[in-house]
């Protein structure tokens, strides 16, 4: 304890240098900014910032990266709750409440507690990186494909939760997205799937396109042609300051959503998504008042919103403690750093501790640098909704041709939104709820991967689900999950589903 | 129709929703012949989608089966339906504009459009939101960030 | 007002001859068709930044992974052949249209669709197991794989991909068999290796390096043709007496329709950025040996590497389905 405690004072020593404090600053900043354009994520963010920073030297490097990469998944959550646009998969869940808080003229509290809630967790994530990522980085690789089948089947499980509405269109919803997932090159048998001989497609459907267009395109078509234009919010100081009544709610989905994000995030692979749906589901199971969610409920921006932010430092733990890529993001990183000469791996904390703690510690004065960046810049994010409909929405449009061009310079995508705009507008016309379809799409893919590899490691035996602890641990779990889930349905016993309006006011 | 027992005025909005889910399963399915489907313990490239497709089609199914007691489909309103078909043709336009005559003109075209002639807002207002929208995010993305934004046949 | 007029079409008319005249004339994009991280990543990132200082354009790095590398090597060949798209492929570009043929289907890309401009670097790769498996040499390997045919399992880059081919060979070679466990790509094929999920996998030198110095993998036998400087103490399937070199080479490729003059600043640029001290010190921090050769030698080079792989494709024949 006494070593650690050392290490992270000289990590400290390492962080406030004036230059590595300025560029945790200037990361945060541009990041930010990257995440507040639509269909830019903190991944499109630390790519396009990677050559510059192969001029710097390795701790200022990952610094920046880092700073980025925070920067923009808070950017992110920004978009999300003013427009409905998740610059990423993981903000999914908070354009459902976020959003319809700000039509509430909630957008000021509901920002304010995504940078609290990142905070914390982002905080919890460094502290748990600091004392256990050798630990936990030992744990993460028991994951292996039939874990992460395990894991990704509960994910889908979870969707039993998440929706208000009726749960065969939530399920259908998932099957879809899952179906949109099977699009492209097979990586098992090396065959291309439903491409149309598009070459693009042979990569498959990308998430931001996708979830831009569901989301962000299809209330802009469900918007643009009211009669009467959505009215411009002039919120007062008051407004935009969460009350205590939100604090108080938001505690405990912050704390949850943290641990959980945390203990996700550390697995290799890139389920991060399923974090923020799972923090949602539980919370809203948690709720005295389940059917608040989906109608701008704070709780579904605290725990999504921790989830997602301490999923970020989590993934960092294999990262540093293995040298193992656990997400597209933190490869990127590696790769910056194997520029340098250093070979992320176990022995990096021994060989290059001053790069190690001033990374942890750099994690600590970035998320600091963050919470006093956007506290204050949440009255500026909301003077957006002051701009008149008719100039907002025609600058958002050309925002999402231009930043889902960006990400990976390819027309398809820009088709694939707009192709997923009126998709998307057609079914929330037939009242379907859109937030499973991004879920299915991220899992789909991985889900069909893993289980087959899991039968080519088995030779075919599907007893290997059956012998692996944390599998059965966790397939236990979803199905217990399904199964309270599905059990008013069986037995017609009164749930919260029936009772929706009618124990409004107890609690 | 399978309308479960309820009185039929007219079609319901979740049985025509659910039949078009069917359908889609059914298309799926179709193109998913191409692919061998493999066996329980080797599941094939075909496999997983065609699990998929018959879980799609048999929700589909019971969506519409099911869906007696939903909003009849003629109550469902579309006054949004022509301003909506607007944009997304526009944003169409724009899309295949871009690599044609480069993203600032296409860009500045689009918005003079919907501010102009959509949203018939000032001329000057809507000449220097749509200049100074394309310019500066073409400068901040494509100078700064240096993607490679499409530039049109005069380098602009 | 009429002159300002003329001014600017004057200016536009410019810049539009200027455009066509010099080459490179804007940024330019090298797709690696892999993960970041991988092989082809980290010998791609220093030679964009190398090319980019002698052709003063920005080149920037795009990753488009899949199927062991076909997505981006086909994005490539069907490129516009203007030189502004580079590829950094690795030696799995000849495998994948073999496979193509093999499945009978529309090829994703033809290798004359794409035109060589340079090996950069040629890097045998290593057999790696668990350190838990009681083997230290390749016998011992082979002996435990005849006790238990059908039981040990790899994983790899994907199929037919660049590190599939190798343990092909030597299963081949071997007559024996295991079970293929395919990823996404070269990191996470040696994730599945350090968390014990499969028994051995092939990596590249640089890859395995710290996991090997930490005693988390143990090496076993080398594809190359030599013993490799990191890793003096590793024997070579040659020694051993098995005749299979393998190497996972990077090299720089543009579609083929590129006009000369454009590839021939490409291999001159090549040429200087090889040479380039920040780019030498980059790749030998990064334990990837320089192996330039120009574009002429480096079509002979492959055309028979071409050869040897599309021999394996046949043997492996069709696999899933």
């Amino acid at each position: 304890m006494q070593e650690t405690f050392n290490s992270l004072m000289m990590g400290f020593s390492v962080a406030f240098q004036p230059q590595v404090l300025m560029y945790a600053f200037f990361g945060c900043i541009i990041g930010t900014l990257v995440g507040m354009m639509p269909g830019l994520g903190p991944l499109a963010g630390i790519s396009l910032l990677l050559p510059a920073t192969f001029g710097l030297n390795p701790i200022v490097a990952i610094v920046l990266l880092a700073g980025v990469y925070y920067g923009a998944m808070y950017g992110g959550s920004t978009t999300s709750i003013l427009m409905r646009i998740p610059g990423e998969a993981a903000s999914v869940m908070t354009c459902v409440d976020g959003y319809a808080m700000t039509q509430q003229g909630r957008a000021g509290p509901a920002l304010a507690i995504a940078a609290i809630g990142s905070f914390f967790a982002g905080t919890v994530g460094v502290v748990g990186l600091m004392l256990l990522a050798p630990t936990l980085a030992d744990f993460a690789l028991r994951f292996g494909p039939p874990e992460y089948t395990a894991l990704l089947l509960m994910g889908l499980f979870v969707l039993a939760y998440m929706s208000g509405g009726s749960m065969l269109k939530t399920l259908a919803m998932a099957v879809l997205g899952l179906l949109l997932g099977m699009i492209g090159i097979d990586v098992m048998s090396g065959y291309t799937r439903f491409s149309f001989d598009i070459v693009e497609l042979g990569d498959g459907v990308g998430i931001v396109p996708v979830a831009v267009g569901l989301f962000g395109i299809s209330e802009i078509l469900l918007t643009a042609g009211q009669a009467e234009p959505p009215r411009v919010q002039q919120p007062t100081m008051r407004q935009l300051i969460p009350s205590r009544e939100d604090l108080r709610l938001s505690v405990g989905p912050i704390m949850r959503g943290s641990l959980l994000g945390f203990m996700i995030g550390i697995i290799p692979g890139s389920a991060h998504i399923i974090s923020s749906f799972v923090s949602y589901g539980i919370e809203r199971r948690l709720s005295k008042h389940p059917e608040r969610f989906g109608k701008g409920a704070i709780e579904g921006v605290a725990g999504p919103e921790s989830a997602n932010n301490a999923a970020a430092t989590g993934a960092f733990v294999p990262m540093l403690a293995l040298g193992i890529p656990t997400s597209p993001v933190t490869a990127v990183m590696i790769a910056a750093i194997m520029v340098h000469g250093i070979l992320p791996g176990p022995m990096l904390i021994q060989q290059q501790p001053d790069l190690f703690w001033g990374f942890v510690a750099s994690m600590y004065v970035g998320n600091v640098v963050l919470l006093v960046l956007n506290l204050p810049m949440v009255g500026l994010f909301v003077n957006l909704l002051r701009i008149p409909y008719a100039y907002l929405y025609p600058c958002i449009l050309a925002f999402c041709i231009l930043g889902c061009y960006s990400v990976s310079n390819s027309m398809i995508d820009v088709w694939i939104m707009l192709g997923m705009g009126g998709i998307g507008y057609g079914l929330r016309k037939f009242g379907f709820d859109l937030a499973p379809v991004a879920l299915g799409l991220v899992l789909g893919p991985m889900l069909e991967l893993s289980l087959r590899q899991s039968l080519a490691m088995s030779g075919g035996s599907y007893g290997i689900f059956l012998v692996r602890p944390i599998a059965v641990v966790m397939l236990v779990l979803g199905l217990l999950l399904l199964a309270l889930a599905l059990k008013p349905l069986l037995f017609k016993s009164k749930d919260w589903r029936s009772k929706v309006g009618l124990d409004d006011q107890t609690g | 129709m399978q309308g479960t027992g309820m009185k039929s005025d007219g079609l319901k909005s979740d049985q025509v929703s659910g039949l078009m889910l069917f359908a889609l399963a059914i298309c799926v399915w179709w193109l998913n012949r191409a692919f061998p489907v493999g066996s329980l313990s080797d599941p094939g490239p075909g496999y997983v989608p065609l699990l998929l497709a018959i879980a799609f089609g048999g929700i589909g199914l019971m969506i519409a089966v099911f869906g007696g007691r939903s909003a009849p489909l003629l109550a469902i309103r579309w006054p949004e339906a022509s301003r909506a078909a607007v944009i997304l043709i526009a944003c169409a336009v724009a899309t295949l504009a871009l690599e044609r005559i480069g993203y600032r003109l296409s860009i500045a075209i689009f918005l003079v459009f919907f501010l102009g002639v959509v949203e018939r807002k000032k001329p000057l207002v809507v000449a220097l939101v749509a200049a100074g929208f394309s310019l500066g995010s073409f400068y901040v993305i494509g100078d700064l960030l240096r993607v490679p934004l499409p530039r049109g046949p005069w380098g602009f | 007002m009429k002159h300002i007029a003329f001014a600017v079409i004057g200016a536009l008319a410019a810049a539009g001859v200027h455009a066509q005249e010099v080459y490179p004339g804007r940024p330019l994009t090298m797709i690696v068709p892999f993960p970041p991280g991988g092989v082809a990543d980290i010998t791609g990132r220093p030679t964009a930044a190398a090319l980019e200082k002698i052709l003063k354009q920005p080149v920037s790095v795009a990753n488009r992974p899949g199927a062991g590398g076909a997505v981006g090597n086909a994005a490539v060949a069907n490129a516009k052949p203007d030189g502004y798209t580079l590829l950094m492929a690795l030696s799995s570009i000849s495998v994948i249209p073999e496979a193509d043929k093999l499945f009978d289907r529309k090829p994703a890309y033809s290798l004359d669709q794409l035109a060589p401009v340079a090996l950069i670097s040629a890097d045998p790769v290593i057999l790696v197991v668990h350190p838990s498996l009681p083997v230290k040499t390749l016998k011992e390997v082979i002996a435990l794989a005849r006790k238990q045919p059908g039981e040990l399992s790899f994983s790899s880059s994907g199929v037919y991909g660049a590190l599939h081919m190798p343990m092909e060979m030597f299963l081949h070679a071997a007559k024996l068999k295991m079970r293929h466990v395919p990823t996404t790509g070269g990191g996470p094929a040696i994730t599945q290796l350090l968390g014990g999920h499969v028994t051995m996998t092939v990596g590249g030198p640089a890859a395995i390096s710290s996991h090997v110095k930490a005693g988390k993998l143990r090496t076993i036998v080398s594809w190359g043709a030599e013993r490799h400087p990191n890793y003096p103490e590793v024997p070579t399937f040659k020694e051993q007496g098995y005749d299979i070199v393998y190497y996972i080479w990077a090299g720089l490729f543009v579609p083929a329709a590129t006009p000369a003059p454009v590839v021939k600043v490409l291999r001159e640029a090549t040429r200087q950025a090889v040479a380039d001290p920040d780019f030498k010190s980059q790749m030998a921090k990064l334990n990837s040996p320089v192996q330039y050769l120009d574009a002429p030698e480096f079509a002979k080079y492959l055309d028979a590497d071409a050869k040897r792989l599309a021999a394996v494709v046949k043997i492996v024949g069709k696999v899933g389905g």
